[in-house]
């Protein structure tokens, strides 16, 4: 563990964001420890990509604290710790997968020597191996969710942020991902991601913090409430988000 | 200060590859090409010192190309990143905002470079072959100079894409080039001439106006006059980079206070 680590590594504290009359977050308290995965899950719209743009250090909350090992997202020192993998697959048509990972390793600071080891591991872990000379244009949807991984996990993050990482991916990449999610956990590393797909979160997810309207209505271990084997993570969903958004 | 090389250089990278994988820049190479290669063998109703009139023509597609890859490509490079949402990866990287800015300008300008380059090494050799004068100093001199302009409209039209709309940049940064190489020269009589509140606003162009004129040496090289002085040089280019750090210094603050 590195110095600055903490038990709680990413806290928000009454965090709060507006953007006209729409309170997009609005008081979010949550923690995340240290080598766990935490499904952040939510309606459309109830907060979550807001929430992991302040994390990132996008813009600012309006009131609240965030810390990510003690210190601003803002902070280089912060960022150099953290992968992030968007929610819609945006990255340049223009270049090849390795490229592309040239192109970020060079922002993280990399060497060329180290961004090209690193990339020729990554490429065949995400099962990209054998189009890397094909330009992302020419990638399926699925493909650019893996090119995101890669880039993601290049500069060897502690702490990785996913925003709806299934999205568009077909099953056997489903099982990939999910496989190297509880790797990447086994070797110490600790996963945020953000989803609507309860299934998934299901599988994988040490604890789940559900949001709606940017306020935390359920945070807990899964096994905490899937312990008489009746109620599963759709249920909970059902009971703490589903009621207002049915009615 | 190897971070901020690394960052620097990854960005110029990917803004040349941009450039020339898009295949704008071979179109207008091959466009240029077409036009210049008459005016090495055409000789005007075999009048002599016709030839004159070919080099201007030739010298001004060289700037009417070049100022259209300059600020083209620099006006394009942050709209396309909020576009394709680009820009949300590259914001999480650990690089700063300011150096996103620098590097990208960097990149547009090497990419306008590049082709500049390649349109005067095009026009000496068509111009070698016609009058068998090879690349004279002054030829030397006008390239060195048209650097400088790239390095002012491709400063100036990145700061103009963090302000507006993409068409409206171009726009404005076409009227104020055409505007300054025309009238340029000619503001300090306009202003002494004009009254009140004429005469101030003149004067607030002038003070603030990207002054493209100062690079502009296509008549001593159409005519075959002697080389300017390289302290000259030197001065108009120490312009170029004042007059591009200021664009530049704004576009990174404006580009900090950003919404994304």
């Amino acid at each position: 563990m590195r110095s600055g680590d903490t038990m709680d590594l990413l806290t928000l504290e009454g965090v709060t964001k507006t953007f006209g009359d729409v309170r997009a977050v609005d008081g979010l308290t949550l923690s995340i420890r240290q080598g766990e995965i935490l499904g952040f899950l939510g309606t459309n719209g109830a907060g979550k990509t807001t929430t992991i743009k302040m994390l990132l250090g996008f813009f600012r909350p309006d009131s609240g604290k965030i810390a990510i090992w003690g210190g601003d997202p803002r902070t280089g020192a912060v960022r150099r710790r953290i992968g992030y993998m968007p929610e819609t697959a945006c990255y340049y048509p223009f270049l090849t997968i390795r490229e592309l990972l040239d192109f970020y390793g060079g922002l993280c600071g990399m060497t060329r020597a180290d961004i090209r080891s690193r990339a020729e591991q990554l490429i065949g872990r995400v099962g990209l191996a054998g189009v890397e000379k094909r330009l992302l244009r020419h990638y399926s949807k699925g493909m650019l969710q893996r090119a995101g991984i890669a880039q993601a996990l290049l500069h060897d993050p502690d702490l990785l942020i996913l925003d709806e990482p299934f999205t568009g991916l077909d099953p056997l990449a489903r099982i990939q991902l999910r496989d190297l999610i509880r790797e990447l956990r086994a070797q110490g590393k600790t996963i945020f991601f953000s989803s609507h797909e309860l299934s998934e979160a299901e599988l994988i997810c040490d604890r789940v913090a559900m949001i709606r309207r940017g306020q935390t209505v359920w945070c807990g271990a899964l096994h905490e409430v899937a312990g008489d084997g009746q109620q599963n993570l759709e249920r909970i969903f059902l009971k703490m988000l589903g009621g207002e958004e049915t009615a | 200060m190897k971070m901020c090389g690394r960052q620097t250089g990854a960005l110029v990278r990917v803004a040349l590859l941009d450039l020339y994988r898009r295949k704008d820049l071979i179109v207008v190479w091959l466009l240029s090409l077409v036009l210049l290669l008459p005016l090495a063998f055409f000789s005007p109703f075999g009048i002599s010192g016709a030839g004159r009139y070919l080099n201007e023509i030739a010298l001004l597609l060289v700037w009417l190309f070049s100022a259209v890859i300059g600020v083209g490509v620099a006006a394009r490079l942050f709209p396309a990143e909020f576009e394709s949402r680009t820009i949300f990866p590259l914001l999480a990287k650990p690089v700063t905002r300011g150096r996103i800015v620098l590097g990208k300008y960097l990149g547009a300008l090497a990419a306008s470079v590049s082709a500049l380059t390649v349109f005067y090494l095009a026009y000496g050799v068509l111009c070698g072959l016609r009058q068998s004068v090879w690349f004279p100093v002054v030829l030397f001199q006008a390239f060195l100079l048209h650097i400088g302009f790239l390095i002012v409209v491709t400063a100036l039209a990145m700061l103009g894409s963090l302000m507006m709309t993409p068409s409206a940049n171009l726009t404005l940064c076409g009227l104020l080039i055409v505007g300054m190489l025309v009238f340029g020269q000619r503001l300090p009589s306009l202003i002494a001439a004009q009254p009140y509140p004429g005469k101030a606003f003149l004067m607030l162009v002038h003070a603030l106006g990207p002054h493209v004129e100062f690079f502009d040496l296509r008549q001593r090289v159409i005519h075959g006059w002697s080389r300017v002085g390289w302290d000259v040089c030197a001065v108009v280019l120490l312009y170029a980079i004042g007059y591009a750090a200021a664009c530049l210094g704004l576009a990174g603050w404006l580009f900090c206070r950003k919404k994304v």
